[in-house]
């Protein structure tokens, strides 16, 4: 009940954030210079054209006024067409997202047992060889940046050795998987280390924490401790770096996507903003930015299940 | 006759760096089936460290050397699995801090439930029954509506309750207690001693209970054992021990006791006004901001409603109550560290609420205070020297070089040596940190000192010295002290006046002699009542 009412208390707070982001997505296209429908006629149109062209898109009115057609349009799902594409920007993302999804999720289902395995082992070696050799790879992968690493891969595993297609996201489930591994192990690669030392230092600190003295005084076997209580109250703090890395991703797999040419957002993302595509940078931004609050409302709730004390 | 338990030339010691650090020399002691044996000793004297070497639960750098025999068997000789089975099912163990000792993410039904599992392999429908007996047994109310609590849920009393129901759970014939009320307030703890004794009379569980509190042990154990510097000083029966004690040490322990202090109270003493706290509230409201906008809970706690107290000049005036009364609101609000929510403080005619700029900078330099833990008041980095100067030259009494005399002259005044004056507080013990505190806050000659629990954090031995040098220092220094404690034997002895607080209300004032041996009010009296002392403690044992 107590979590119930926490999460709807959580989903209240977010109206705000929501209107928040509408507004500067909208003035983004406004603040930002170049001219939209100069853009959308061409550099022969006459003045007239343009002026009429303006009144048919609505932008002669007040700010006030566009901005609120802009939220109608937004809740009736209607984003505004793309400039290069001529088709909805709506359409678009549906068509791009699914790659992106598909490419975090795979990052995540490399990440996580990489994650919570290495920094198991080091912390129950905590301060012998191979908690060292975890960290030496740590801090290795945190230092070398993601881009460098992605195109040494390419030329390596997929141009040297052919093992990885180098480009393209392929078709069928199967396909996909083995197009994206690259894209995807180079992104998990820069993840792991930030998450298996927060994890890592997590860890330690539980196993020294009274409640595990207390268990063992009730003789309770060291696995279960570790497993029930030291594993469960370690993974929150990693939880919530979590968060923050994936929502990170969203906006951040496009160096790996335009790297492997993996036909994503971020690659759509790219090329509107080079091709100056107004309404689909919009639409993205608008994407990324809901996606961001969408993780961080997940986080939020898990916590709340995870740990009584969040929710009272 | 046959021990329990056999502790034979226990030592242990810790890695520290490339040092061995020796915690244990030479321990030996037997506990009967069904007796309590005390162990008793000051901060550092090895007291816990004992209890735990016989589980097997120090850290992996200690090193034990020893024998421990538990009913014939040799438990420093079994290897890691066979000890744990022996733990929770033989001998059990329970905790000074019972929040910390509970899993946070775990149920307190599941917390007793578990060992269940693992010794007695019952399923979860049978360990549910069993555990909701347990949670009976130590009397936790409505068990079938508590079982899914989690630990924040329940009270610090509670909690304990839930340690010693998921320790007794496999029904062990030894409890090991180390400290276990020494975190809760005084009516809590004597319903807890109240339920281990109990338990030791009807399941005839034996146990070893560790504590710093001589009267505590006099209350509950039959036998003590006196332990100072790692090592045994002293043992024998309660009373013989207290009563005729062999070893200076525990002489010095027994007459550091507060109840057997000389008293300081003057009863008498007639002075104006100094300070008049008139219907003082203070409310803390929760700000959730923009949470608590969007439909969040606000919540309000009134810290203090309605406080009229009077404070005389030259009087020691003494308020007592549990966690949560109220007591440090009060020295709080007094030196304004927070705004009074209604009501007034006057000091020597002027209201403090309204005093502004200089004005409030000389009223801060004739009240001062003091807090209980003297290392986290103190700056590691300041040598004692700077940090009794300090205030006097930044209140402009004096340049730095006649100030840091000054503070030479302070430091033989709280009775500190001379050559300690360029140590750091790391480098200093708790009753010596407290001593620069007292002298930082003589610095100032203040008119007023408020004392917030300022022997709490100290062994005994040192409390019966920091209260006879505060005493000596209100004569010569002309002062008026508020004492603000938990300890009721310590108030009794040390106040003129006192005034009984509970959750944020006025219960009682008046005289000391007169509240404690005619309390007005039932709460007053279960206080006292509750609060262990070491002689009455001995003569309900000798009645019995």
């Amino acid at each position: 009940m107590q979590q119930l009412a926490y999460i709807g208390r959580r989903l209240i707070q977010l109206i705000p954030v929501l209107i928040g982001i509408s507004i500067i997505s909208f003035l983004l296209v406004k603040l930002s210079p170049g001219d939209p429908i100069r853009l959308l006629l061409g550099p022969r149109a006459t003045d007239d054209a343009v002026a009429a062209v303006r009144i048919t898109y609505g932008l002669d009115e007040p700010l006030l006024k566009q901005y609120f057609i802009y939220l109608g349009n937004l809740l009736a799902g209607d984003l505004g067409r793309s400039l290069r594409y001529r088709i909805p920007v709506s359409d678009l993302i549906v068509q791009f997202l699914p790659r992106t999804l598909f490419l975090i999720a795979y990052v995540m289902s490399l990440t996580l047992p990489l994650t919570i395995g290495l920094a198991i082992v080091a912390a129950r070696h905590q301060g012998r060889w191979l908690d060292q050799v975890i960290r030496i790879f740590s801090i290795l992968g945190m230092t070398i940046p993601v881009f460098w690493l992605a195109v040494l891969m390419a030329r390596y595993f997929g141009a040297e050795l052919g093992w990885f297609p180098v480009s393209g996201w392929g078709s069928g489930f199967m396909s996909h998987l083995h197009h994206l591994f690259l894209p995807a192990l180079s992104t998990s690669l820069w993840l792991i280390p930030l998450l298996v030392r927060n994890l890592r230092g997590a860890l330690i600190e539980q196993m020294e924490s009274d409640y595990v003295v207390a268990s063992r005084a009730k003789g309770l076997p060291e696995s279960y401790i570790f497993r029930r209580h030291i594993l469960r109250n370690s993974l929150l703090p990693t939880l919530h770096l979590l968060g923050v890395m994936i929502a990170f991703l969203v906006g951040g797999s496009v160096i790996v996507e335009i790297v492997y040419a993996v036909p994503g957002l971020g690659a759509l993302m790219v090329g509107s903003v080079i091709g100056r595509d107004f309404y689909v940078v919009q639409g993205l931004t608008l994407v990324y930015a809901i996606g961001t609050v969408l993780v961080t409302l997940t986080v939020d709730m898990l916590t709340a299940v995870i740990d009584p004390r969040t929710s009272a | 006759m046959n021990d329990l338990l056999t502790v034979e030339n226990l030592n242990v010691d810790f890695l520290s760096g490339l040092m061995r650090v020796e915690a244990v020399r030479n321990v030996s002691f037997t506990v009967a089936p069904s007796e309590i044996l005390g162990i008793v000793g000051e901060s550092g004297s090895g007291k816990s460290v004992s209890c735990r070497a016989v589980l097997g639960l120090l850290p992996g750098h200690a090193r034990v050397n020893g024998r421990i025999i538990y009913d014939g068997k040799d438990l420093g000789a079994m290897s890691a699995n066979e000890l744990s089975l022996t733990r929770g099912r033989d001998i059990s163990m329970i905790f000074q801090n019972p929040s910390s000792h509970l899993d946070p993410l775990m149920t307190i039904g599941d917390h007793v439930a578990e060992p269940l599992h693992y010794h007695f392999g019952l399923d979860k429908k049978n360990a549910r029954i069993k555990a909701l007996e347990l949670l009976d047994v130590v009397k936790i109310q409505n068990p079938e509506q508590r079982y899914t609590a989690y630990p924040h849920e329940l009270s610090g009393g509670m909690k304990q309750r839930v340690l010693i129901a998921s320790a007794l759970a496999c029904q062990p014939r030894m409890l090991l207690a180390d400290e276990p009320t020494t975190a809760l307030d005084v009516t809590v703890q004597a319903s807890i001693l109240e339920l281990l004794k109990s338990l030791n009379r009807d399941h005839g569980l034996s146990m070893i209970f560790v504590s710093h509190d001589l009267g505590v042990i006099a209350e509950i154990c039959d036998r003590v054992v006196v332990m100072r510097g790692g090592e045994i000083v002293e043992q024998g029966s309660v009373n013989q021990v207290v009563g005729n004690p062999q070893h200076e040490y525990t002489r010095l322990l027994i007459g550091s006791q507060p109840g057997r202090l000389d008293s300081y109270n003057q009863p008498s003493h007639e002075g104006h006004a100094l300070l008049e706290i008139e219907q003082l509230s203070v409310r803390f409201n929760d700000k959730g901001g923009l949470g608590t906008l969007l439909g969040g809970r606000s919540r309000a706690v009134n810290a203090l409603d309605n406080i009229n107290i009077n404070i005389r000049s030259g009087e020691t005036f003494g308020i007592v109550g549990e966690s949560g009364s109220g007591k440090s609101t009060i020295a709080r609000a007094v030196v304004r560290l927070i705004e009074a929510t209604s009501g007034a403080i006057v000091f020597q005619g002027k209201l403090v609420g309204d005093l502004k700029g200089l004005d409030l900078v000389e009223y801060r330099r004739q009240v001062q205070m003091i807090f209980q833990n003297p290392y986290d008041s103190l700056n590691p980095r300041a040598s004692v020297r700077q940090t009794i100067a300090e205030p006097i030259w930044r209140h402009g009494l004096a340049t730095q070089q006649d100030a840091n005399e000054r503070a030479i002259e302070l430091m033989a005044m709280v009775e500190l040596s001379e050559n300690l004056a360029n140590r750091r507080p790391r480098q200093l013990s708790g009753g010596q940190c407290q001593r620069v505190a007292i002298a930082r806050a003589l610095a100032l000659s203040p008119r007023l000192l408020i004392a917030d629990e300022v022997t709490s954090a100290l062994d005994v031995t040192i409390q019966a010295q920091v209260l006879k040098l505060l005493a000596r220092l209100k004569d010569s220094q002309d002062l008026t002290i508020i004492y603000i404690s938990h300890d009721l034997a310590v108030v009794r002895k040390f106040c003129d006046r006192v005034a009984v607080l509970r959750h944020g209300k006025l219960i009682e004032t008046g005289l000391t002699d007169k509240v404690f041996d005619q309390p007005a009010n039932d709460y007053t009296r279960t206080l006292i009542d509750a609060a262990p002392e070491l002689d009455s403690a001995l003569l309900n044992a000798a009645a019995l």
